[in-house]
């Protein structure tokens, strides 16, 4: 049995919560946006309008279309109002504790057919949902940032996560304009796993003195045609968080060789050469 | 008027087969048959040996052309599975060997890898990059290691995704599905498997793991299990994926 899903909660107004806000309302849906203080909700809603101004500037989306899509978000600092909702995602920072907390409190406040999901990258699901009365309606919706251009989610299944879950994600996800594929609840789930070896070999090949930074880079565009390098792509999304990544993924197969940390990473990042962001990472970067 | 140059290739598969014919177009090189070179009714100036996953037969080939070769003929080797130096330790003549190596379908790839083994002679590296640029692609020399840069990357991930896959985390057209779409790989890993050769991608891991002793290179036993049972990808109509 399928529950239509008019309202989307969404509980967390940083970067991928504006992001997933945004991405819904486009489609259709109507979202009540959460978070503790109002100024935080204020900047995430005129980012979002701002963006979706843009793509009717650019011609992407009709200004009628767009002007109704920023009237489908509303925001609330009080976490009881989600009890509306018929799915509830979190995007809140990747604090176990925190997460924990907060699902119990969804717990209390939302019936008892609400989906309650997480966009958690290195969480476990299982673990979400164990402090939960409903652990069955509990699955991970791992969207990629930037939310609105990237168009994939992860739909995790924890331990005790039913298939109907899974499969009302799965739906969301399509109708929210995206590709869902389905994973078991597991380390880094599936692109944060696999995509390991790009950067951690290419640590390895390096530091064992094989090829060159600017080699490795050249050598997977030009032989393996990836659109970057494995080098000037940690740059990009900064080498401190792909180190913690790594970290993550690494203690969750407890310490697997496979996904074992290269110093040299740890060495940028304790010099604070953490990528464009900071100027310096592999490369340089002026201005 | 350059005289032509004499090329033989040994080995199979779709790579080789593709080699020969980009050589055979190039008016100055000219591929020549093996029998001819036993005979010894044509002497190679360049041997090319493409053996990947039976290495007793890269290096049994080796041994006995060298004789029928003149001292200074280039011999190149690929390296996605045994070290260049190693296979050089057989030859009479090591210091005209260089290892190289490519994966995938000829126009996808616009750079070939080379790597001097230990004991190659310099002059050698540079007619070795001199051949492969004469075919249209550029070359980037690395220090010899099994699986050079690109394959070796390549086959780790393709390893990671069949462990995920066999451990049942997603089904194989959701994890190429999550790595084109959730970081813009160019192919799924599990599709590029079956285009490259799922055989190839076995034969770089264990190539690593003989080379390095690892547990990080642990193949994913499902591999070898597909490796047995002829799964190799399209080439054998069957890999990750059926075609037909």
């Amino acid at each position: 049995m399928q529950v239509e899903i008019r309202l989307i909660g969404i509980v967390g107004s940083g970067t991928m919560g504006s992001g997933i806000a945004q991405v819904a309302v486009q489609q259709g849906f109507h979202v009540l946006l959460y978070d503790v203080r109002q100024e935080a909700l204020q900047t995430s809603l005129a980012g979002i309008a701002a963006r979706i101004d843009r793509l009717a500037e650019k011609g992407k989306i009709p200004k009628e279309a767009a002007e109704t899509a920023k009237n489908r978000i509303h925001v609330t600092t009080d976490l009881e109002q989600m009890a509306s909702c018929q799915v509830v995602i979190e995007a809140v920072p990747e604090t176990l504790d925190m997460k924990q907390q907060l699902f119990q409190r969804l717990d209390d406040c939302c019936p008892p057919e609400t989906i309650l999901a997480s966009n958690t990258s290195s969480l476990s699901i299982t673990q979400i949902g164990s402090v939960v009365e409903r652990p069955e309606r509990v699955g991970g919706m791992h969207f990629f940032n930037p939310v609105p251009l990237m168009p994939l989610v992860e739909i995790v299944q924890g331990i005790q996560t039913s298939d109907a879950t899974v499969e009302t994600l799965s739906r969301l996800a399509v109708d929210m304009g995206k590709h869902p594929v389905k994973c078991k609840d597991t380390p880094g789930f599936i692109v944060n796993r696999v995509a390991r070896p790009y950067y951690n070999e290419a640590l390895r090949i390096l530091g064992d003195g094989v090829a060159s930074v600017e080699q490795i880079d050249r050598i997977m565009k030009q032989a393996g045609k990836f659109p970057m390098g494995p080098f000037e792509l940690q740059d990009l999304i900064g080498i401190d968080v792909n180190f913690s990544t790594t970290q993550s993924v690494f203690a969750g197969f407890f310490g697997d060789s496979r996904f074992r940390p290269h110093f040299y990473q740890q060495r940028l990042m304790q010099a604070g050469q953490l990528g464009r962001k900071s100027g310096r990472g592999y490369y340089r970067y002026e201005g | 008027m350059r005289d032509k140059t004499n090329v033989l290739v040994i080995g199979s598969g779709p790579f080789t087969d593709r080699l020969r014919q980009e050589i055979n177009r190039i008016p100055f090189l000219e591929c020549v048959d093996i029998q001819a070179v036993e005979r010894r009714a044509q002497i190679p100036q360049i041997v090319i040996e493409t053996t990947n996953v039976e290495l007793e037969r890269k290096q049994a080939h080796l041994i006995e052309i060298e004789p029928l070769l003149d001292r200074d003929a280039l011999i190149l080797s690929t390296t996605l599975a045994i070290t260049a130096t190693e296979t050089a330790a057989r030859l009479t003549y090591p210091h005209r060997l260089v290892g190289f190596g490519a994966l995938g379908d000829w126009e996808q790839f616009d750079l070939i890898e080379i790597a001097p083994a230990l004991q190659t002679d310099p002059v050698s590296v540079k007619k070795a990059a001199e051949f492969f640029e004469s075919l249209g692609k550029q070359t980037e020399t690395v220090a010899d290691e099994a699986g050079l840069v690109f394959p070796r990357i390549l086959a780790m991930i393709v390893n990671e995704a069949a462990f995920a896959w066999m451990q049942g985390v997603a089904s194989v057209e959701d994890i190429d599905a999550a790595m084109r779409k959730g970081t813009n790989y160019p192919l799924g890993p599990l599709e590029w498997a079956d285009q490259v050769g799922v055989d190839e991608i076995y034969a770089i891991v264990c190539g690593l793991y003989r080379n390095l002793c690892e547990d990080r290179y642990r193949p994913a036993p499902i591999l070898r299990k597909m490796v047995h049972a002829g799964w190799l990808g399209k080439k054998t109509g069957r890999g990750f994926y059926s075609y037909s």
